[in-house]
């Protein structure tokens, strides 16, 4: 996926708002309510920010009249858009309780 | 000649033939109310008042409040003191899962770790850290690199975990094999109360006892007998032979 197609998907009216909101997890329906995002446009942008990887289907929950419903949660934490040289966009992953592990098992394999 | 890690608990040391082995991860496994808290709770203090080593309590079960009272229910009477000049140091379920954000905890813990300043560690439980990841696979993975990284922060380490039935029909889980001892608490409904029982399965480098031993909770903490002829089962008086 191209950095330009990236920023696009960024860019589209709500993407922002849906990522900021998805600290936790959160269902379509919930953010189309919080946010007032038209229920189509808000599934829309779902897929493209997940198909980006920018937010990840965290959950397949029961609700309370016993249906399945997705929730999303934001899967970043950072973008940082370079223009030196080419452009590139960086991508700051969340911050997840496997990755300091890993960071801290292979500072004492170096060690 | 391997270094122990004395408990300090009535009994428990001499079945252990010592202590812990520096260092190591032991799991104490038994179902709800079997005293896996409490043994964890003296381990720490203990350490403190009895060989002078700082301890670190980990606990998604509870807050520090509570693990206070706790602690003073069993006649650990200076808790609220050593917590006060860091002899122990807690993180509660509120520190752990403040804003849903173990990670950021973790990342505390482990700098905390890195000073050296501790000999002693308790995570209670193992039960909840697992819910962290996703698969079993990853479980396994990082319940390893984890222990790893308090072996080589020389932290010599509890973990208690919740099981259903332990004793007779043991369904033993991956943590057994991947900890370096087990120990087990367990408890059998009387008329008159409940009978506790304790069993070291496991322990690595070195020869223990594996008996199963009688032991009580009363106000004074965990006191394990080591007279087995009081767990009639095993009482030689009653073997068949």
């Amino acid at each position: 996926m191209s950095s330009v197609d990236l920023l696009q998907t960024l860019g589209n009216k709500y993407s922002a708002e849906i990522l900021d909101a998805t600290d936790e997890p959160r269902s379509a329906q919930e953010l189309s309510d919080e946010l007032e995002i038209p229920i189509a446009t808000c599934y829309r942008r779902i897929d493209e920010l997940t198909e980006h990887n920018l937010l990840e289907l965290h959950d397949n929950i029961l609700s309370d009249d016993r249906r399945r419903i997705k929730v999303y949660r934001r899967n970043v934490d950072e973008v940082s858009i370079d223009f030196d040289e080419e452009l590139t966009v960086d991508i700051e992953e969340r911050t997840e309780v496997t990755n300091t592990l890993d960071e801290a098992w292979r500072t004492l394999s170096e060690g | 000649m391997i270094e122990l890690t004395e408990t300090g608990i009535d009994g428990l040391d001499e079945i252990l033939n010592g202590g812990i082995v520096n260092n190591s991860t032991t799991l104490v496994s038994g179902n709800p109310g079997a005293g896996k808290s409490i043994l964890g709770l003296q381990y720490i203090y203990n350490g403190v008042e009895q060989f002078g080593e700082k301890g670190i309590f980990l606990s998604f079960e509870e807050n520090a409040e509570d693990l206070r009272q706790a602690a003073e229910s069993i006649g650990l009477d200076n808790w609220a003191e050593y917590v006060e000049n860091g002899d122990i140091t807690i993180y509660d379920k509120q520190v752990l899962l403040r804003e849903n954000d173990f990670s950021s905890s973790l990342e505390l813990l482990l700098g905390e770790l890195d000073d050296d300043n501790y000999e002693r560690l308790v995570l209670d439980s193992l039960t909840m850290f697992k819910l962290f990841f996703e698969t079993e696979r990853e479980q396994r993975t990082y319940l390893l690199k984890f222990t790893d990284i308090l072996a080589e922060n020389n932290l010599t380490t509890l973990m208690t975990n919740e099981q259903g039935t332990v004793f007779p029909e043991t369904d033993i889980s991956l943590e057994n094999f991947l900890t370096d001892g087990n120990i087990y608490l367990l408890q059998t409904p009387t008329d008159s109360g409940v009978n506790r029982y304790v069993w070291v399965a496991k322990m690595r480098k070195k020869n223990i006892d594996t008996d199963i031993f009688p032991m009580e909770i009363s106000d004074g903490g965990i006191t394990v007998h080591q007279n087995a002829s009081a767990f009639s089962m095993m009482s030689e008086d009653e073997s068949p032979i």
